[in-house]
């Protein structure tokens, strides 16, 4: 299965809507969703300072919000989006990964954390699908 | 999305009995006229307030308010008390924003001596306060201090020099709740706060200066020192992202041992623990310290709206607080004379003229309450009710509340046509983002007037007076 997102529409939120074959590819897609949400448009080039992020949760849901909330409190304190994911590790409670991306001279934070309301990770023939409620 | 029988007990509010889903513990009251009520059923608020009348220790009924809409978790604008003994405390039912609130200033300025520097003076604001995700390096505070911030509220200010007795006097709860603690607050969330007091933020923040429009209670409005024509600050903000780190914080940890106390949820986004419970007491103790954040942040910019206004306008424009309330928070309340854990998400507290904390000045006519409009549209100053402390645990709306997604709300008005048809208005508009300003359109809120009306009959509050825009820096 080819890796691909959606932002929907929520009440006053963002929803990712996310698909890949392996939990990994699912996790780069969900990081890639993310960083078009901070983003916003902007065009920005790739390649930028990599840094190691290690995530551990409870189940592969709370994984999900995990990674994403550690990648928003790194846009948050450092203005640096993530942008293409290298993912070394990945099983159902622990991601270790390589994120290279970009760091903004204004702030990217808009998406201000990943949340558990209404979060789904269903497994598919052929690969994984899932959506999580970005607080916007 | 699921429909629950309600059942309409008079022309303002319905209630869905406990009957309609098995695992309610109390039932669900929704203060609505018909309009707002058809608005209501098209999300998921009824829904997510039905999950709330099943959490451990909910006690008496949930109320949803009539600007509610769907959240994560729990409904905004909704209402919820746990018993303190025996029930759960939920990061979901305060929300991340915790204590987003708001507060209004009042001048002794009218709008003719206000005019000529207007435009300057709204410009200087957007200038000097930091909004969107941005930082504030006039305010950039050592560990100590921002330790001192989260432990002593407002209180802390003072020593800055940038608050007076008089706004912490004016302050729920005097901007301090003495259960905060710092070291219940993560390194994380320091991390996001040091530099971000004295800051607006994003979505729907602001500072909008207005014009006392009408007065509809002369005694409430002379206590409040609020007069026909009278320029007026608003400011809502909230904890920024300290606040929005410590609700991941604990809802992180709250999702991982509700095992251990056999709690079991309709959405995982309510995860709790019981009150009593280290976690429990852990949450409410970093919960309390951002909310201290969130008023001393509220009070730092209030600071720099009085330096401009001072500048512009000379002694005229000295901006008096006239209170700050808070509108996400959970706090101990005593209530037909059991302790109670209230939550209000998206709520405000709006305490009658005989409860002990209104302040002493405005204990003849109650607490003040605010219920800003969206861009554009009218504010309310509304006045505490005590008899809202049996309709709805002593609380009552925020805001005109979202009718409309921010996408949808995006490709109905560009942001362009939103900031033409404000300033045809004559309403001077600073945001930095057009994207932004399209999110927060007058046509994405419900109308306010209605939402003020139906709060007013009800007599959660009643209706002061109504604030009109003239200038509206939006984070």
């Amino acid at each position: 299965m080819i890796p691909r997102h959606e932002l929907r529409r929520h009440t006053s939120e963002i929803e990712l809507h996310i698909q890949a074959g392996t939990l990994a590819d699912l996790l780069a897609e969900a990081g890639k969703a993310l960083a078009e949400v901070q983003l916003a448009g902007a065009d920005c080039a790739q390649g930028g300072p990599a840094r190691a992020i290690r995530v551990s949760s409870s189940d592969r849901e709370a994984l999900l919000v995990d990674w994403l909330n550690e990648l928003i409190f790194l846009a948050d304190l450092d203005r640096w989006v993530a942008m293409e994911f290298e993912i070394g590790h990945a099983e159902n409670t622990e991601v270790r990964a390589r994120a290279s991306g970009v760091i903004l001279d204004w702030a990217p934070s808009r998406a201000k954390a990943a949340t558990m309301h209404g979060l789904r990770v269903k497994d598919l023939p052929g690969g994984l699908e899932a959506s999580v409620i970005i607080d916007v | 999305m699921t429909a629950y029988p309600a059942i309409a007990r008079s022309a303002w509010f319905r209630e869905i009995p406990t009957t309609a889903r098995a695992d309610m513990r109390v039932p669900v009251r929704i203060y609505a006229d018909d309009v707002l009520w058809q608005q209501i059923s098209e999300d998921r608020s009824l829904e997510q307030a039905v999950n709330v009348a099943t959490l451990p220790g909910v006690t008496g009924q949930v109320y949803a308010m009539p600007d509610v809409h769907e959240g994560y978790g729990f409904p905004v604008g909704g209402v919820a008390a746990m018993e303190a003994e025996s029930g759960v405390i939920s990061p979901g039912g305060v929300g991340y924003d915790i204590n987003c609130g708001v507060r209004l200033l009042v001048s002794d300025l009218d709008l003719a001596a206000a005019r000529s520097h207007l435009e300057a003076a709204v410009h200087d604001l957007s200038r000097s306060i930091p909004s969107g995700p941005g930082r504030n390096p006039q305010l950039d505070l050592t560990t100590a201090d921002l330790d001192r911030v989260l432990d002593e509220g407002c209180e802390f200010l003072l020593d800055l020099g940038i608050a007076s007795p008089e706004d912490l006097r004016n302050t729920e709860a005097g901007g301090r709740l003495p259960a905060a603690r710092s070291a219940s607050v993560s390194p994380k969330a320091k991390q996001r706060g040091h530099n971000q007091l004295g800051t607006i933020g994003s979505g729907n923040h602001f500072v909008e200066v207005q014009v006392v429009d009408e007065v509809f209670d002369s005694a409430a409005a002379d206590a409040y020192g609020i007069h026909p024509g009278r320029i007026t600050v608003l400011i809502h903000t909230g904890s920024r992202g300290l606040g929005h780190q410590v609700c991941t914080d604990f809802v992180r940890q709250m999702d991982q041992i509700m095992p251990r106390y056999g709690i079991h949820l309709a959405d995982r986004q309510l995860a709790c623990a019981p009150f009593s419970s280290p976690e429990g007491r852990a949450y409410f103790a970093g919960m309390c310290a951002a909310a201290n954040f969130a008023w001393a942040n509220r009070q730092a910019i209030t600071s720099a709206a009085r330096r401009i206004f001072t500048r512009a306008y000379g002694t005229a424009g000295h901006l008096r607080l006239v209170y700050d309330v808070a509108h996400n928070i959970a706090k101990l309340e005593e209530h037909g004379g059991a302790r109670l854990c209230i939550h209000r998400k998206g709520a405000t507290r709006a305490f009658g003229p005989s409860h002990p904390e209104t302040p002493i000045p405005y204990r003849h006519v109650g607490q003040p309450v605010f219920i800003p409009g969206s861009m554009g549209t009218a504010s309310y100053v509304l006045a505490g009710n005590d008899a809202s402390m049996t309709l709805s645990f002593g609380s009552t709306c925020h805001g005109a509340g979202r009718a409309m997604s921010r996408g949808e709300a995006k490709r109905t008005r560009s942001g362009h046509e939103v900031r033409r048809e404000l300033e045809q208005q004559g309403i001077i508009v600073r945001c930095p983002s057009s994207s932004e300003l399209a999110e927060e359109a007058p046509t994405a809120y419900k109308d306010v007037e209605r939402v003020v009306d139906v709060v007013h009959h009800v007599g959660l509050a009643r209706k002061v007076a109504r604030l009109k825009p003239l200038g509206v820096v939006k984070g």
